[in-house]
């Protein structure tokens, strides 16, 4: 396992689909591209490198706080999301940075423009994760640093970035 | 100076945007004050202008030189460590035609120099390189006068750094009072002390600001709107209550709300997502707690969440972590909030990592429970346009009236009702609808 070459074209389609089911909402089809125990961080605008466990985050859920994550975004009473914000992701520039035995380092842009309550948002940004290989791809740590130098008034983050 | 007279939408002079009945057990403020961006300059001057404001945390900038750069009350400050070890806080605006001096966000320097002319100041705002002096009569005496501008009043307790835009304020434990304590409280959680750490979280909300002075001082909306926060808690193990919860009035605006099981504390109380070796590291650390601060100020520290709010500007979270917020208003509808980690100074990298994880699953603009927050004061933002110039001028105004009654007959006010509202409502209408005088 692990040991096939990964290519951009694979590391490609499995960041579109994944954009595809968040756009569509559907998160549980979107939990299960983790892998068991695979974790989420979204770094704050003065991100330097440094891990998420010694500095402050946005986001910083290890698998348990996904699933709850998810089963809150799926609920009405999810009043930042219900209604749910339309969003309209759009990925490019993928890189695969580090093949490793197991795992493969991939990096890519993302513009994801938001719309609610007749405003608009854009949150621009980098992916930096590390996929498990095996018969597929699966997330082992899904990073999103955003490039933006603060959220811009409205521009929180309560779907999934 | 006569009081201000405000035209409410309506059409009928009123003396005060805030209403308060003790025969009727009613409170209400009006929504202008939400809206109006009139009365937004003049919180700007009268509050923002005449009062201790929190700048930042000591441990922001913990060696000579460092600095960050940080704007409050809509002025560019930066906020420094001089090369002798000493905070300085100047005005960010070169003092030769104005540019802005420092146009990084943080870093570490002996000089700011201007890149404007190349005058170049020291971190202790001596004009050290005027290029070209011999143009200058005097210059030694120019250069002094050229100094950089140090904001009037700079002063801290407990490591958080509060500064005044104007020199004639009280001095800085006497604005505080009894909030000084609750500070002191947070700061001995940590045998080492207590830093702030790295990884900010800069947001801003289309809200007024006193939106999000309300949502943190109201433990009324907790069960209803984290409905989701209160579910995931329950699937947890951990039964979150309301009872055994109150709101203190601690005078000049700044409120608390002592909240006792409503969550676990790490390092002091347990609740069952922290853990079992947690479990274990509290019972040792309440030991040390006790040896070093005996029994009764540890039970003080430990054994209750605290949420203090020091007027106008700062939220200090203790809970589940803690969690510095800093709250800058830019219009009637907009507030940027700063938010920082607020950590145990040297305490094991596991402890850190799940302290972490822990306060920004609830608080943050990403977390499980703040974004329903900001949704609140946004929605209420955009639901007080409805109601402005309306046909009856009575439904132009918020109810704060909760818990008068019980108020009133002598007891604690419940974290559940509007009584830490109130008090803050108070203070602010003393300040922007009173005479302005500092403390009036
Ligand atoms: S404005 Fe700064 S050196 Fe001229
Ligand atoms: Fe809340």
């Amino acid at each position: 396992m692990g040991r096939r070459t990964v290519t951009r074209a694979e590391a490609e389609d499995f960041l579109y689909r994944e954009a595809m089911l968040l756009d569509e909402w559907r998160l549980d089809e979107w939990l299960a591209l983790f892998e068991e125990g695979g974790r989420m961080e979204v770094t704050t605008t003065d991100w330097n490198g440094w891990d998420s466990s010694s500095a402050g985050a946005f986001m910083c859920d290890d698998h348990d706080l996904l699933k709850a994550r998810v089963k809150r975004l799926k609920s009405r009473k999810a009043h930042a999301e219900n209604p749910h914000s339309r969003t309209h992701r759009m990925i490019s520039n993928v890189i695969i940075l580090e093949q490793g035995d197991e795992t493969v380092w991939v990096a890519a842009n993302f513009i994801i423009h938001r719309y609610r309550d007749n405003q608009a948002f854009s949150y621009v940004g980098r992916y930096e994760h590390v996929l498990l290989v095996d018969d597929g791809l699966r997330f082992r740590l899904r990073r999103s640093i955003p490039t933006m130098e603060t959220m811009a008034p409205g521009a929180r983050l309560s779907f999934i970035l | 100076m006569t009081q201000l007279t405000h035209t409410d939408p309506g059409g009928t002079p009123n003396r005060s945007l805030v209403h308060e009945d003790w025969d009727a057990l009613t409170f209400k403020v009006h929504r202008s004050a939400y809206r109006s961006p009139a009365l937004f300059q003049q919180e700007t001057s009268r509050i923002w202008g005449h009062t201790w404001l929190y700048l930042g945390h000591e441990t922001e900038i913990p060696n000579p030189g460092d600095f960050k750069s940080r704007t409050l009350g809509g002025r560019p400050l930066i906020f420094c460590r001089d090369s002798s070890g000493k905070i300085q806080v100047f005005f960010n605006a070169c003092t030769h035609r104005g540019t802005i001096l420092c146009r990084h966000n943080e870093g570490n320097t002996k000089f700011f120099q201007c890149f404007y002319h190349a005058w170049a100041f020291s971190n202790s705002g001596e004009l050290a390189a005027l290029p070209g002096d011999e143009a200058y009569a005097d210059v030694p005496g120019f250069k002094e006068r050229h100094r950089l501008r140090s904001v009037p009043r700079v002063d801290s307790h407990e490591g958080f750094v509060f500064i005044s835009f104007d020199p004639d304020v009280p001095d800085l434990l006497t604005h505080l009072g009894e909030a000084a304590h609750y500070m002191s409280l947070t700061a001995k959680i940590g045998p080492q002390g207590m830093q702030t750490v790295p990884g900010v979280q800069l947001y801003s909300v289309k809200g007024n600001w006193k939106l999000a002075v309300e949502n943190a001082m109201d433990g009324y909306h907790f069960a209803p709107t984290h409905n989701t926060f209160v579910g995931y808690l329950r699937e947890t193990g951990f039964a979150v209550t309301d009872d055994d919860q109150y709101a203190y009035d601690l005078g000049d605006g700044h409120g608390l709300l002592i909240l006792t099981g409503h969550n676990g504390r790490i390092g002091m109380v347990w609740e069952p997502r922290f853990g079992p070796e947690e479990k274990e590291r509290i019972a040792a650390k309440r030991q040390e707690m006790e040896q070093r601060l005996g029994k009764e100020l540890a039970a003080e520290v430990a054994d209750a969440s605290r949420i203090l709010f020091v007027f106008p500007n700062l939220l200090l979270f203790d809970l589940e972590a803690l969690t510095i917020r800093q709250i800058e208003p830019v219009e009637a509808g907009r507030t940027d909030v700063r938010a920082w980690q607020f950590v145990e100074t040297g305490e094991p990298d596991e402890v850190r990592a799940l302290r972490i994880k822990t306060m920004v699953s609830f608080v943050g603009p990403g977390g499980l429970a703040t974004p329903d927050d900001i949704e609140a004061y946004e929605a209420v933002q955009r639901g007080i346009e409805a109601t402005a110039d309306s046909a009856d001028p009575a439904w132009d105004w918020s109810d704060m009236s909760r818990g008068m009654a019980n108020e009133k007959q002598g007891n604690q006010g419940r974290s559940i009702d509007e009584g830490a509202m109130r008090s803050f409502w108070r203070q602010w209408s003393r300040r922007v609808e009173g005479d302005g005088t500092p403390g009036a």
